[in-house]
């Protein structure tokens, strides 16, 4: 089959969810000796572009953003990955470490954003859940971190939230910038929670990040 | 009139003498009346004398027996993890795959878990206030249930990966539905209402609520409404304007909508039932009484003469929230009656 067409199919069974489908495509795509990086450009990330499209448009649920994200790691993890020489251009370099706020468990959403972060390139660094404002904070020195995405579904942690830009003052860092998400505070401003940006979703979260880093 | 007559005078038609007032408020009643929440969701004499307290103290027309969304879970076999001053959260579900279901006995709501609790509350608000207010019994729906049983991450994938084995899951928690819900009416309940969040479109897609919740609500309703009072409630957050229009059909005639649908929309949509909301939960921390007073005037004005609606507010009132401005949101809709 034409590549491009090919292409198109992996395209369609990340957003379909049927990562069997997808691995399968993409392995045939090697075999015609596409290189991992046309894949990762021209099928995952355009796979990517049209659930973001998909999202605008409130047509977003999550289960069928976790199946495709199920897809599109099962590419990664069978398919691109262990052919990827470790000096690829897409070798992340950007980090991102996240995690949930201290008094809160919830981290389905957490576990999407930390998908769609990795597929797009970034390094993610989970830090689990219930996690303290100040290990936010020390690991996000630690690993040299661009940015905190911080995950709460209720409001009642939003004094927790508002800790880690306190700490980060007080340590006197300001290139880390703090974003928050989660089915509750959606309500929120970034104000309310003292953080750079308040995210609808993963993929508002990833055009924030896209439109810092143009400035 | 009673606050009970008030709210059923949406449903028959009659004129109220005041206008309504519906929020949730649940554990916030606990704070508000010095208990802790964990006081609240584990002893039936606090959260009824929070409710009463707090009711009476701010004026508006319901009573709740709720704990929180996972008492049915715990008597299920689900273990919990349990906070002073916040809502328990899920420790670790009871199945972790579906064959283990046939080993899962139905709970037992005078024995297991939280159940008789819940139970022991119903029968304090039902013999403090009688006829006067409607005491709604808070139960979740079969979806929710399910996902919390397996864990909604493993649920999430099993409703593709499983698909007939979840409709096993299914039949089991509306089982468990049906049966701790009918003890809440015969306990003193007047009515339930079904809080749904994993069917909401935020989560799975809205062709799914149709093809395995409805059917499933229609049956829950229908006998619940044999037991106790003929209001269906439901309450389902986010964007629901694709679900909104099937509410009728799955026996439902009254829906909590919260804040991502404008309330004339949700009425336009809904077919003739009665919509209850739609204020922001957060603006009762947020906010000054001003504010509310503001948001509730907007909110009474955009629904006015576009169908049978309750003033309240979208979701649960934060347990942080500010006691003054639920005052304004039951002053201010007094005062536009």
């Amino acid at each position: 089959m034409e590549v491009a067409l090919e292409l198109r199919d992996l395209i369609e069974a990340i957003i379909r969810g049927e990562a069997e489908a997808a691995v399968i495509i993409a392995d045939s795509l090697l075999q015609q000796n596409v290189p991992c990086e046309s894949i990762i450009e021209n099928g995952l990330t355009e796979a990517l572009r049209s659930l973001d499209t998909k999202c605008t448009n409130e047509e977003f649920n999550l289960l069928e953003i976790m199946l495709a994200g199920r897809a599109m790691v099962s590419v990664l993890d069978e398919v691109i990955t262990p052919r990827l020489p470790s000096n690829s251009p897409h070798s992340p370099d950007k980090t991102i470490v996240i995690g949930t706020i201290k008094g809160d468990i919830h981290d389905l959403g957490k576990q999407v954003v930390k998908t769609l972060f990795s597929a797009r390139g970034f390094r993610v660094i989970d830090i689990g859940r219930d996690v303290e404002p100040l290990d936010f904070v020390r690991i996000a020195i630690i690993e040299g971190a661009h940015y905190i995405g911080v995950s709460s579904l209720l409001t009642l942690n939003i004094p927790f939230i508002r800790e880690i830009k306190r700490i980060l003052r007080n340590e006197g860092v300001n290139n880390i910038k703090v974003i928050a998400g989660g089915a509750a505070i959606q309500q929120t401003r970034p104000e309310d929670l003292d953080v750079d940006y308040v995210a609808k979703d993963a993929f508002d979260a990833l055009h924030y990040i896209d439109r810092d880093l143009k400035e | 009139m009673t606050s009970y007559d008030r709210v059923m005078s949406i449903f028959t038609g009659d004129i109220p003498d005041l206008r309504p007032v519906v929020p949730q408020i649940f554990g916030v009643t606990a704070r508000l009346n010095g208990y802790r929440v964990y006081q609240y969701v584990t002893d039936g004499k606090v959260l009824a004398n929070s409710q009463i307290r707090t009711r009476k103290e701010l004026g508006y027309d319901i009573l709740y027996v709720f704990a929180d969304l996972l008492v049915e879970a715990e008597a299920a076999g689900c273990k919990l993890h349990y906070n002073e001053d916040a809502y328990p959260h899920l420790l670790a579900p009871v199945l972790q795959d579906l064959d283990s279901l046939k080993e899962l006995p139905l709970p037992l709501p005078e024995i297991d878990g939280r159940m008789p609790v819940l139970l022991e509350a119903a029968r304090l608000l039902r013999e403090h206030v009688g006829n006067e207010c409607i005491i709604a019994a808070c139960v979740v729906g079969p979806i929710t249930l399910a996902s919390h049983l397996i864990g909604i991450e493993r649920f999430l994938y099993k409703l593709i990966d499983e698909p007939e084995k979840v409709k096993g899951l299914l039949d089991y928690t509306e089982k468990v539905v049906e049966v701790y819900g009918s003890e809440l009416i015969r306990a003193g309940a007047h009515c339930l209402i079904v809080f749904d969040p994993v069917s909401s479109p935020d989560v799975i897609p809205s062709s799914y609520f149709l093809q395995l919740e409805s059917e499933r609500l229609k049956r829950l309703y229908k006998h619940f409404s044999l037991l106790g009072l003929p209001i269906s409630w439901i309450s389902i957050a986010g964007p629901t304007q694709r679900i909104i229009p099937y509410y009728k059909e799955s026996g439902i005639n009254l829906a909590t909508i919260d804040y991502e649908v404008p309330i004339s929309e949700a009425l336009s949509l809904s077919n003739g039932i009665v919509i209850n909301g739609n204020l922001k939960p957060y603006d009762f921390v947020s906010d000054n009484p001003a504010d509310i007073e503001e948001k509730t005037e907007a909110c009474i004005r955009e629904a006015e003469g576009k169908g049978s609606f309750i003033i309240g507010t979208g979701c649960e009132i934060p347990l942080e929230a500010r006691p003054d401005n639920i005052m304004a949101l039951v002053r201010v809709s007094r005062g536009l009656q």
